[in-house]
């Protein structure tokens, strides 16, 4: 017997994606999912985000990983509420994941969630977890390569932080080339050229993630 | 690992609807896989058949793989084409650049089969 399906292999991660996006607009609440390649500067990024954006926002972490909690302890280190999910071996977060750790938060008292994804520019890319926006975090001693050679992350992303740009004149990185790439596959995309490490260029991706979450509270 | 994490969102989809329709050995399934999802038909292929020594299948269960390549519709003029190496989202008639996607991120179950 054969019977007829046409329906998504992750409609169950789908659903439960839509559940999530749900909640997150009623509570006012902007959920952000950090994605990047391992060793991007994720964590550096955000623990120097976080520590700017709390004077303004309400924020708490959920922080993905293999199978370390190296990441949340530095998190935590900043006083902000944060929850680590192990994932196993898997490489990326799915939305029963994320949803299953709502409750250890006060979503009523939060103006930002950050979801730090797995290291891994393939597979987050497609498990939605009812974020409203998708970051993406390329370092420039990564190389050009990563745009191309992933193109989905970077079409589905919200905005782009190019991380690491104090070290551009010891790589062979070259911005009008990432313009380039990005023309091709997401013009219009927002980015934001930073170094997590000294602090340069951080303060407009600050102010922009902030507004971010000032509009979607106000809605 | 991309594909085996498919493949384990595949099983628990076929468990249930098998269930639901009363079939106890799931002998083929068929999938069709977009360019944009990463997902590699051999290495899908692969995984499954570590899958399929679960009791829900049939020892020689097979999967069958339709690929289909990433396509855009051009939000300016309408014009449909087939993005180049899943890269180039620019309209090839008009070079507008609000193209939306309209193939190549499917990750669907068509049929199974068994009894």
């Amino acid at each position: 017997m054969q019977i007829k399906l046409g329906q998504n292999l992750l409609g169950a991660n789908a659903a439960v994606a839509g559940e999530i996006r749900r909640l997150m607009e009623e509570k006012g609440l902007l959920l952000l999912n950090l994605m990047s390649s391992p060793g991007a500067g994720k964590t550096t990024l955000l623990e120097k985000t976080l520590a700017a954006v709390k004077e303004r926002l309400r924020v708490a972490v959920i922080e993905g990983d293999v199978a370390t909690t190296k990441d949340a302890e530095r998190i935590a280190r900043l006083g902000i509420p944060v929850v680590q999910i192990n994932t196993h071996g898997a490489c990326h977060l799915d939305a029963a994941m994320v949803r299953d750790v709502l409750p250890a938060f006060d979503l009523d008292n939060l103006d930002l969630l950050i979801v730090e994804n797995v290291g891994n520019l393939v597979c987050p890319a497609e498990f939605d977890l009812g974020e409203a926006m998708k970051v993406v975090v390329l370092s420039t001693t990564e190389g050009n390569d990563k745009v191309p050679k992933y193109p989905l992350m970077f079409r589905e992303a919200g905005a782009l932080l190019l991380n690491k740009i104090d070290l551009l004149p010891f790589t062979d990185f070259r911005l009008d080339e990432l313009a380039a790439d990005l023309g091709q596959i997401h013009p219009g995309l927002p980015r934001f050229d930073l170094s997590a490490r000294t602090g340069e260029g951080m303060d407009r991706w600050i102010d922009w993630l902030s507004n971010q979450a000032e509009e979607r509270r106000r809605r | 690992m991309h594909e085996m994490a498919l493949m384990e969102s595949l099983v628990d989809v076929l468990a249930r609807e098998a269930d639901r329709h009363n079939i106890a050995r799931i002998k083929k399934v068929k999938l069709t896989v977009g360019a944009l999802t990463h997902a590699l038909p051999d290495a899908l292929q692969f995984a499954f058949t570590v899958l399929r020594e679960q009791p829900l299948f049939a020892p020689e269960a097979e999967l069958e793989i339709e690929e289909r390549e990433t396509r855009g519709r051009c939000g300016s003029c309408g014009v449909e084409f087939a993005v180049e190496g899943n890269f180039g989202f620019l309209c090839p008639d008009c070079g507008g650049f609000a193209i939306e996607i309209i193939q190549g991120r499917e990750l669907q179950i068509d049929y199974f089969e068994g009894d």
